[in-house]
């Protein structure tokens, strides 16, 4: 059992989630512009990461590159974390790596608390890393809980770096959005990520 | 049995291979200056990658980015898979997926002869990768001669992101260069990969 095993189904099911109706969560959000910086490496990546198509080269062509902007944009403040072994409680199955997470503690070397926003790269498929972003948004909750440090919402991305699908957990409540966003809209994911740094989303 | 099962020991025996473990392969190759943009990028990520220390974080934020910035140098004339399957020869054990691979080929969508340099990422050290590295190496072989574009010399790469060490093969003679660089000292690093491309090195 770790995260990778969950379906949304199972998910909801066994963590007993109340699923919110359906709404266009973060329309209202503001696009935050891409750094000039930025821009010039989609333009390289994009079509070299969509030409090779795994999901290894969609993460480090344009995935990492956005959670990297991210940090920036935040001035360093937030950390960025890929492929680190996150278990947190092996008996609910809530074990395994995270392809990215973000946390709202500076520092880079350990994970510290506030955990607050969870992404799970998919080679096609974002609604297949619906039920394992979920699960890893759960088990930091749990993270945050047990360090005293819960913060009202977690947040979460399913993406083929092509494509971003977002999420927000609210205790026991899952919003899942009904838009997704291209990464040819860079500047309204930046916006949306940002926001959900800021807890605003 | 894949590509991940060789050791450098089982790999030499298997394929009855001539090594020189103390070869000079990059002494008198001349450095090429990075562009700016990678400097910045690799000022940026190199600190965070090494805070993570994770292979797909040293893959993403480093490696990825020197192997994009050597297929700009070549005006994109080659191309840069990652994470791709490499299915060879089963019986012999030469299957499973390569961190990176160079094709001399321009064609991005699918892998086209001749393959040219084998990258292999690891955590923490870059002799950890020769054995799995050379396999490869062996395989881009006899996949370029099965679909009749030999070269005399397949080259490989073992690397942390921080540190780099390579691999050259002739025939059957396999030479392992007997420095190992820093990616501080990127120019060199990509004045060697440049040389491997155009068959100099």
């Amino acid at each position: 059992m770790s995260y990778s095993s969950f379906t949304l189904d199972r998910v909801k099911t066994e963590f007993q989630l109340e699923i919110a109706m359906p709404t266009n969560l973060f329309c209202d959000i503001a696009p935050v512009a891409p750094s000039a910086h930025l821009t010039k490496e989609l333009e390289r990546n994009v079509p070299v990461a969509l030409a090779i198509g795994t999901e290894k080269a969609r993460s480090e062509m344009i995935v990492g590159d956005v959670l990297l902007e991210l940090r920036e944009h935040f001035d360093r403040r937030i950390s960025l974390f890929s492929g680190i072994d996150f278990s947190v409680d092996v008996e609910k199955g809530l074990t395994g790596m995270c392809d990215f997470l973000v946390s709202l503690s500076p520092v880079l070397f350990v994970l510290e608390a506030p955990i607050i926003v969870l992404v799970e790269a998919k080679k096609d498929d974002l609604l297949e890393g619906l039920g394992q972003c979920v699960a890893e948004m759960i088990a930091a909750q749990q993270f945050n809980a047990e360090r005293e440090n819960s913060i009202p919402y977690i947040y979460g991305v399913s993406t083929t770096g092509a494509d971003w699908r977002f999420l927000k957990l609210g205790g026991q409540q899952l919003h899942i959005d009904t838009e997704f966003y291209s990464i040819h809209g860079c500047d309204k994911i930046l916006g949306i990520l940002s926001s959900m740094v800021e807890q605003k989303a | 049995m894949a590509y991940g099962n060789f050791t450098l020991e089982t790999v030499r025996k298997t394929f009855r291979l001539e090594t020189d473990e103390a070869a000079d392969i990059s002494s008198d190759i001349e450095s090429v200056a990075p562009s700016t943009e990678l400097s910045k990028i690799l000022a940026r990520n190199v600190p965070v990658a090494i805070g993570i220390n994770t292979e797909k974080a040293k893959s993403e934020m480093i490696v990825a980015n020197v192997l994009l910035e050597l297929r700009e140098q070549f005006e994109r004339r080659i191309s840069v898979f990652s994470g791709i399957d490499f299915n060879v020869d089963a019986e012999s054990g030469l299957t499973g997926v390569c961190d990176f691979l160079i094709s001399l080929s321009p064609t991005q969508f699918h892998l086209e002869t001749p393959v040219i340099i084998l990258v292999e990422a690891k955590k923490d050290d870059p002799t950890n990768g020769l054995g799995q590295c050379v396999a490869e190496m062996i395989a881009a072989q006899r996949f370029n001669k099965e679909k009749g574009n030999n070269l005399p010399c397949i080259y490989g790469a073992t690397t942390t992101g921080t540190m780099w060490q390579f691999l050259k093969l002739e025939g059957i003679n396999l030479h392992i260069d007997n420095a190992v660089y820093s990616i501080g000292q990127c120019d060199k690093i990509l004045g060697i990969l440049g040389s491997m491309v155009e068959q100099k090195a």
